[in-house]
C-alpha cells in the first residue's frame, strides 16, 4: 500500500473514533426513549463553537474546554428534554421527531443570525507525530484517544454505576423499572443529557481539526444515522464500531474513486444494512 | 390497621370501565388469595393499586395513608411491590443485575447483599446463573428472578400476578413452597392466581372476583369448601 493510501486510512480511522462519539449520543436516546433526535447535528454545532469561543475568547486548551462543553451539554439536554421532549414522550414518532426538529430550527437559526454560516477555524496546532512513512496530525491522534476514553467511561457508567443500570432498565422495561421504584421521567432526562453531551463533545473534538459553521452538524447528523444502523440502534459500543467502519471506508475509498462517491457508498451500505440485517451488524439494543 | 385497604375503586382503559367499585384490605403478615376467571379484572386490580392504572374513583390507603395520586415508583419506593403479570423482568440484563434492580429504592439499597443471598437461598439456581442475562432462562427460572427482584425491594407487601402461569406442576409446588416460606416468616402477600386450589391452600383469606367486582370473600378454606361457590366461581 503506497504511503498516501495508508495514511489516508489512519486519518479515516482516527476520525471514525470521533463518529463513534456522535453515534453513541442519537443511538442512546433512540435506544432509552425511542426518539430520533433531530437536534442532534446542531448539537455536535454547538460543541463546535463551544470550543471555538472557549479557546479564541478565553484562551482555554481546547481538551479542558471539552471538560465545560460536557457539563454544560449535560444540562442542555435536561432542559431540551424538559422543554421539548418530554411532553411527546407516549405519542407517536412523528411528534417527537417534530419535536426534536423544531429545537434544530431554533438552534440554527439562532445560530446563523449571531454566528452567519462563515467558516470559522480553531488556531490550535499540536503538530504531528511521524511513524516511518505515516503523518499523523497531533489534534487527530488527541480526539481519537479522547474519543476511546469517552466511550469506555460510558461503558463503565453504564454497566457500572447505579444511575448508569438504571438507564439500562428505563431502556429495556420501563414499566417495570417504575415498578422497582425507579423515576423513569427523570432517568429518561438523564439519557438526553448524556446524548446531548457526547454529541457536544463530538463536536468540540472535530473543532480541534476541521473548520466548521453552524450548519456543519448535519453531515455529522447523518453519519450517525449510518453509524447507529451499523452498529445497532440503541448500542453505544456497537456506536464506537459502527464509527470506525465508517472513518475506514472514507479513509479508503478516495484512494480508489472520487471523493464525492464516499456518501454514496455509506448510504449505499445503509441501505443494505437496513434490508439484510436491520438489528445492525453488531444487533441492537444495549 | 390494614396493611392495605382499597375502597369501591372503579378503573379501566380508555373510556372502557373495568372495575365497578371493588374494595379489598390485606391484614398484615397474612396471604390473601384474590381468584376469579380471565378477564374478571384481577390484572386490572393491581395495576390499578400500583398506580400504572388511574383510579377513576375510590381510595387506596397504604399504612394508613392515602396514595391514591401517587406515581407508581414512589409507591415501589415505599414498599409497595408487584411481580407483575407475564414478568416483565429486564431481559438484556443479568440475573444479578435485575436483583440489584429491585433493591434501587433507598430504603432496600443498604441491605442489597444481604437480601441477595436470602434470594439465592431461597432460590438456588439462580445463583448458578446469576451473571446470565434474564432473557435466556426458562419460564420457571424467569419466574424466580421476578419473585427474587421484587423480594429485593423488601416489601411490605408483596403482591404477585399469576405465580404459575406457564409453569410445570413441579415447579408450582417449589414456588407454592418458597410462598409458603415467606408467609411464615411474616410477610404480607397479596396473590393472585389461576390455580385456585393451591392459592386457597396457601391463602388466609380470598376475595373472589367476577365482571370487575368482588362477588365473595371469607377464609380461604371456608371458599374453599363452599359447593355453591366452587361450582359458581372457581370451576373446580
Ligand atoms: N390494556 C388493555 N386495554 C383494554 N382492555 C383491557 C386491557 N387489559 C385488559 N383489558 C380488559 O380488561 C378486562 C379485565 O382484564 P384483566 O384485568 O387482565 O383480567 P384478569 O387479570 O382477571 O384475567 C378484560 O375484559 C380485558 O379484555
Ligand atoms: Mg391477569
Amino acid at each position: 500500500m503506497p504511503a498516501q493510501v495508508l495514511t489516508s486510512v489512519v486519518d479515516g480511522l482516527m476520525l471514525g473514533f470521533v463518529y463513534g462519539v456522535a453515534a453513541m449520543g442519537m443511538t442512546l436516546i433512540w435506544g432509552v426513549m425511542r426518539v430520533i433526535n433531530l437536534s442532534h447535528g446542531p448539537l455536535i454545532a454547538l460543541g463546535m463553537f463551544g470550543t471555538y469561543f472557549l479557546f479564541t475568547g478565553l484562551g482555554l486548551n481546547p481538551y479542558l474546554g471539552l471538560l465545560l462543553i460536557a457539563v454544560v451539554g449535560l444540562v442542555a439536554g435536561f432542559v431540551i428534554y424538559g422543554v421539548a421532549v418530554h411532553r411527546v414522550i407516549n405519542a407517536p414518532y412523528l411528534s417527537s421527531l417534530l419535536a426534536t426538529f423544531a429545537v434544530s430550527m431554533m438552534i440554527i437559526g439562532v445560530g446563523t443570525a449571531a454566528l452567519s454560516t462563515s467558516p470559522f477555524n480553531v488556531d490550535f496546532s499540536l503538530g504531528s507525530v511521524a511513524a516511518g512513512p505515516l503523518t499523523i496530525p497531533g489534534t487527530r491522534l488527541m480526539a481519537a484517544f479522547a474519543a476511546v476514553l469517552v466511550a469506555g467511561l460510558l461503558y463503565l457508567f453504564l454497566y457500572r454505576t447505579k444511575p448508569g443500570k438504571a438507564i439500562r432498565a428505563v431502556s429495556n422495561n420501563r414499566g417495570a423499572a417504575e415498578l422497582m421504584g425507579i423515576p423513569s421521567s427523570r432517568v429518561l432526562a438523564l439519557s438526553f443529557g448524556i446524548g446531548t453531551m457526547l454529541a457536544g463533545l463530538a463536536g468540540g473534538l472535530i473543532a480541534t481539526f476541521f473548520p466548521f459553521t453552524i450548519l456543519s452538524g448535519e453531515t455529522y447528523q447523518l453519519k450517525s444515522f449510518v453509524i447507529g444502523v451499523l452498529g445497532g440502534l440503541g448500542n453505544p459500543i456497537g456506536a464506537l464500531v459502527g464509527g470506525l467502519v465508517l472513518g475506514l471506508l472514507e479513509g479508503i475509498i478516495p484512494a480508489f474513486m472520487p471523493v464525492s462517491w464516499v456518501p454514496v457508498i455509506e448510504f449505499a451500505l445503509f441501505v443494505l444494512v437496513l434490508l439484510i440485517r436491520p438489528t445492525g451488524l453488531l444487533g441492537g439494543r444495549a | 390497621m390494614a396493611a392495605l385497604e382499597v375502597r369501591d375503586i372503579t378503573s379501566g382503559y380508555g373510556e372502557v370501565q373495568i372495575l365497578w367499585g371493588v374494595s379489598l384490605k390485606l391484614e398484615p403478615g397474612k396471604l390473601t388469595a384474590l381468584v376469579g376467571s380471565n378477564g374478571s379484572g384481577k390484572t386490572t386490580m393491581l395495576r390499578t393499586i400500583m398506580g400504572q392504572l388511574r383510579a377513576w374513583q375510590g381510595q387506596v390507603t397504604f399504612q394508613g395513608q392515602d396514595i391514591t395520586r401517587l406515581p407508581s415508583y414512589q409507591r415501589a419506593s415505599e414498599g409497595l411491590v408487584l411481580v407483575p403479570e407475564g414478568r416483565q423482568l429486564f431481559t438484556d440484563m443479568t440475573v444479578q443485575e435485575n436483583l440489584e434492580m429491585g433493591a434501587f429504592a433507598p430504603r432496600p439499597q443498604p441491605q442489597m447483599r444481604r437480601n441477595m443471598e436470602r434470594v439465592f437461598a431461597l432460590f438456588p439456581r439462580l445463583a448458578e446463573r446469576r451473571s446470565q442475562k434474564a432473557g435466556t432462562l426458562s419460564g420457571g427460572e424467569q419466574q424466580m428472578v421476578a419473585v427474587g427482584r421484587g423480594l429485593m425491594a423488601e416489601p411490605r407487601i408483596l403482591m404477585i400476578d399469576e405465580l404459575s402461569l406457564g409453569l410445570s406442576p413441579r415447579l408450582t409446588l417449589d414456588l407454592f413452597e418458597s410462598l409458603r416460606r415467606l408467609k411464615n416468616e411474616g410477610q404480607t402477600i397479596l396473590l393472585v392466581e389461576q390455580n385456585v386450589a393451591m392459592a386457597m391452600a396457601v391463602g388466609d383469606y380470598a376475595y373472589v372476583m367476577a365482571e370487575g367486582r368482588v362477588k365473595m370473600e371469607g377464609h380461604a378454606r371456608d371458599l374453599l369448601h363452599n359447593e355453591e361457590i366452587r361450582a359458581a366461581y372457581l370451576g373446580v
